[in-house]
């Protein structure tokens, strides 16, 4: 069963690798414009996007906030980072079927923007 | 349970997508060759590092095949697993290492043996708990921003996997 899937594994390796090479944090972070409800949004989208290790979100997070990005943005650009991946959805749709994707993938993108402002609400409020 | 036929167009679908991914990297070889050449080179690396973790994933599955049977993962992971389903699912997701991708070939074959929709989504979004790298987010973000984040995502995953199944029954 794993053999089967190799090729499609090894194909979005390969996809990870370009998109790593054509979409750099640098091009990420000039999507974002101190707005906080649509930074939210461009924050899902952009984690969404991005390959690459959960560390990279990360470094990249802690700068955009040095740079005035709201922390709802920026919670959800590290949550989408692991949770969404535009560049496995023919992977999880082969393995799972088209349903099974969708559904996931809605719940796991309102789910990411709802924590990331629970999130930023809770911070606020302890701080 | 997949038949051979639909094994089959899976495996050519697997390869007509790995042939694309090829053809996108002539494509911009043509044009960038140090680029294509960047991008190879981050391809390999990333295939590198992920061999351990394909050879876990191989691992359980074979495991799963060989020594769990479909009733005791039904018990765990199905319809009666209640509590204990939930926590184990939470748990897996949090200690699992890697990419997601890199578990759907597992998440499947439990699947398949009758694991619970619900379970495998929370055993996905739970991923979001990275413990080795919990020390970088602190540094990056603060302790309390951690903690707090960390506890929305366990919570938050319990909750999807909760309205999946909702959504499955309807």
């Amino acid at each position: 069963m794993f053999w089967s899937m190799a090729p499609l594994l090894v194909g979005i390796m390969g996809l990870v690798g370009l998109l790593e090479t054509l979409v750099t944090p640098k091009m990420l972070a000039t999507f974002f414009r101190g707005r906080p409800v649509a930074d939210t949004l461009v924050g899902t989208l952009a984690g969404a996007a991005a390959t690459g290790n959960p560390v990279v979100s990360y470094l990249l997070g802690g700068e955009l906030l040095q740079q005035g990005i709201s922390l709802y943005a920026v919670t959800a650009f590290v949550l989408s980072w692991v949770t969404l991946g535009v560049i496995q959805l023919p992977l999880e749709v082969e393995m799972f079927g088209v349903r099974f994707m969708v559904l996931r993938n809605l719940l796991a993108l309102a789910g990411t923007m709802l924590i990331a402002v629970l999130t930023g609400l809770t911070v606020q409020v302890l701080s | 349970m997949k038949t051979e036929k639909g094994r089959q167009s899976s495996v050519f679908r697997g390869r007509l997508f790995l042939l694309l991914v090829v053809l996108a990297y002539l494509v911009l070889a043509w044009y960038n060759a140090p680029a294509a050449f960047h991008a190879l080179r981050r391809g390999g690396l990333l295939l590198l590092r992920l061999l351990p973790v394909f050879a876990v994933v191989i691992g359980l599955i074979a495991t799963v095949n060989y020594f769990l049977r479909p009733a005791l993962i039904v018990r765990w992971l199905g319809r009666e697993s209640g509590l204990r389903g939930w926590l184990l699912a939470l748990l897996a997701g949090v200690i699992s290492h890697g990419p997601m991708y890199a578990w759907y070939p597992m998440v499947r074959d439990l699947r398949s043996h009758g694991g619970r929709d619900g379970l495998v989504v929370v055993f996905l979004f739970a991923r979001c708990i990275k413990v080795p790298l919990l020390p970088i987010m602190v540094d990056s973000f603060g302790l309390r921003f951690t903690l707090v984040l960390s506890g929305y995502i366990l919570a938050g995953a319990l909750v999807q996997g909760w309205l999946m199944e909702r959504i499955q029954r309807n």
